[in-house]
């Protein structure tokens, strides 16, 4: 009897899994997790930009284009991905999706699928990006178009011999808008925490620098300190020891991502020590709980990152080189969002 | 007969290590930052304490009967997004019993197919629990879309949520008084029940056990069962506290749980330990990290810390066996 209810339940969840799976399947380390073709194109809402997006399709070639990116599992990179699918279509693409899992390992190997398959671009938002440099000049030497998407290749390789193209946003930038707000809404000067991101991750190194390499003598920073994993509670329980340490004489506190502000809030709310209405709060991400908590009032600043024209971007950027044109520029920085309660209405809410 | 001497002192130590250790640790970070003995730290370390000790309790009981679980952070990621999930259609009374029901579930299905398959050895227990962590958190994500799920989006009320996550009694969180409550109740069923004495004596012989008549298999169900059901309580602590969910909110979980479990004093042998041991154990590494960020200690060295922490831990576990 026991074994048949085991067998009944290993069967659900195998079936579950599977009928799931045709949506989003966990990838194996060398094999696509998805690929949507162009009969799933959607209208977008945004333009496409390049005057040659609709050249391939009409063509009737198959371009097939990879996106490896860090993890699904990461909010940003699902909505990338869904972006992916979503304009693939427009430009007569067919997209498919590398999960490296947070490992390296994995992105090697997709990218060694990717040559083998003869795909005609990749767009890669790794989880180390050093670690792919043998592989991205393999793939280059195969006549693959490289593009970073969302992040970049280290120092001395950011260049057009090793990729073709960069689209994103630009992290020391985020960093930079930071200060220069808290310095605008602080003219006589300010004490400010700052909770980072990821400890060692680029955009928490990127975001904190760009904010330290920023402010002047008038902005005091109290205390800084590193998650451990871009997660609230993490940020909530550094928050908290903050307000033990600092309690009212927290004015500001920059937080590396809009979540982690979140733990920094409810961190607030739950102190008698320090009262949330005063203190300027600064997230970076722009996504559904960034907007949420600048409507409530608890989040003074959102810093946002458009994912939508990013893709847009990097669409173009592979359509004008594969049809011999020439990049502007090989780095398309994607402009920042600044979401506060004036200009919150100017953006679409997001789907992230 | 010659008697060795042996120094009371020293004795004394060796009994009461982590009890000792977070005496250390009080007096280091009080002369070092003065603010922390006062009031406000106080609540904020008890506030801090949070979902780890139901996790910690949960996972004692597995060690206990000889076993280990990775899928906790698993079930705490799924276990969180549902609960959320189901705030809207059932109700927050509904949803926090359908949540702790399917932490139970998920629990109890970790111990079916590992009796199954006739896992009996800690290793394969370990892979196979981790792969069921896998499977856990893929459904999160399904059922999320990657995206992170708040409650106080939710339409209905969510006022136990509030109460669990921000309210105090005097300077005690509330979430704490109910750990409390089901701490007593946990422990007396370890001391004082039948199960409670199975699942120990699993862990410490188990063909002993087996001709005492007890039914192994099930013993192991109930372990897991229990490790769910505790799992589940720790995820809705969790969201309380943080407001947020997502499918991977529960990484670093199994970690820090078995940590603690063994900081306290239970073998990872199996057989012996306690749960009041493993609050000590939790007292010392929820403290410990208090004291490292208020002593401006870097993320990387914090780390370091955990980990020779959890290395010394073992290598005192294994150097009373010899």
């Amino acid at each position: 009897m026991k074994k048949r209810i085991a067998l009944l339940l290993t069967v659900a969840m195998v079936l579950g899994l599977a009928a799931c799976g045709s949506k989003t399947e966990e990838p194996a380390a060398a094999e696509p997790a998805q690929t949507e073709g162009e009969a799933e194109a959607e209208t977008p809402d945004a333009e496409p930009a390049g005057d040659d997006a609709a050249t391939p399709a009409a063509s009737g070639d198959t371009v097939k284009v990879a996106f490896i990116t860090q993890s699904l599992s990461n909010a940003s990179q699902a909505f990338a991905w869904s972006q992916f699918q979503k304009f693939a279509g427009e430009y007569g693409f067919e997209v498919t999706l590398f999960d490296e899992d947070y490992d390296a390992q994995n992105g090697v190997a997709a990218i060694g699928t990717c040559i083998a398959q003869k795909y005609t671009a990749i767009c890669m938002n790794p989880t180390d990006p050093s670690a792919l440099i043998p592989a991205i000049q393999e793939a280059k030497e195969a006549g693959i178009i490289i593009g970073l998407y969302s992040s970049e290749l280290p120092e001395g390789f950011a260049t057009t011999e090793y990729r073709d193209f960069m689209c994103g946003t630009n992290d020391v930038l985020f960093g930079e808008i930071a200060a220069k707000t808290l310095m605008e809404a602080f003219p006589d000067g300010c004490n400010v925490v700052e909770v980072g991101g990821q400890s060692g991750h680029a955009a928490q190194i990127n975001r904190h620098d760009g904010f330290f390499n920023t402010i002047d003598d008038s902005i005091n920073v109290l205390d800084a300190q590193d998650c451990q994993e871009w997660a609230s509670e993490d940020a909530m329980a550094i928050m908290e020891d903050f307000i033990t340490k600092y309690g009212s004489d927290i004015q500001a506190v920059y937080c590396h991502w809009d979540v982690g502000l979140t733990g920094c809030i409810e961190a607030m709310k739950a102190s008698s020590d320090i009262d949330i209405a005063n203190v300027y709060t600064i997230g970076v991400d722009g996504c559904a709980i960034g907007f949420d908590q600048v409507k409530e009032g608890t989040q003074s600043l959102c810093i946002g990152q458009s994912f939508t024209q990013m893709t847009i971007d990097a669409f173009d950027c592979i359509t004008t080189i594969m049809n011999g044109g020439t990049l502007e520029s090989d780095v398309v920085w994607t402009e920042p969002q600044i979401i506060t309660t004036d200009t919150l209405d100017d953006y679409p809410y997001p789907e992230w | 007969m010659t008697k060795t001497k042996t120094n009371p002192y020293l004795e004394f130590l060796k009994q009461n290590l982590v009890l000792c250790g977070i005496v250390v640790l009080i007096i280091v970070t009080a002369i070092a930052e003065p603010k922390f003995l006062g009031t406000s730290n106080l609540n904020n370390v008890l506030r801090q304490l949070g979902p780890l000790p139901f996790a910690a309790l949960g996972m004692t009981f597995v060690i206990i009967g000889g076993f280990i679980d990775l899928s906790i952070v698993g079930i705490i990621s799924l276990v969180g997004v549902i609960t959320i999930g189901l705030v809207d259609p059932l109700g927050q009374v509904g949803a926090l019993l359908a949540g702790i029901l399917l932490g139970a579930f998920l629990g109890w299905l970790n111990g079916l197919v590992l009796t199954t398959c006739g896992a009996m050895t800690q290793a394969e227990v370990l892979f196979i629990t981790y792969g069921m962590s896998s499977i856990y958190t893929a459904l999160a994500l399904i059922y999320t879309g990657s995206e992170t799920l708040r409650i106080s989006r939710s339409e209905k009320s969510i006022s136990i949520f509030t109460t669990l996550g921000s309210t105090n009694i005097g300077i005690i969180p509330v979430v704490l008084v109910v750990f409390v409550i089901v701490l007593i109740l946990m422990h007396l069923f370890h001391r004082k029940t039948i199960w409670g004495r199975a699942i120990a004596l699993m862990g410490g012989n188990k063909d002993a056990a087996y001709l005492a008549g007890f039914n192994m298999k099930r013993t192991m169900r109930l372990a897991y069962a229990i490790n769910g059901t505790m799992s589940a309580l720790a995820s809705i602590a969790l969201l309380s506290r943080v407001t947020t969910a997502t499918a991977t909110s529960g990484a670093n979980y199994e970690t820090n749980a078995i940590l603690c479990v063994v900081v306290g004093g239970t073998t990872l042998k199996g057989g012996k330990g306690s749960v009041l041991r493993t609050m000590l154990g939790v007292v010392l590494i929820t403290l410990l990290g208090n004291c490292m960020n208020m002593l401006n200690l870097s993320t990387y060295m914090q780390t370091v810390m955990r980990g020779a922490v959890l290395v010394i831990a073992i290598w005192l576990d294994n150097r009373k066996e010899l």
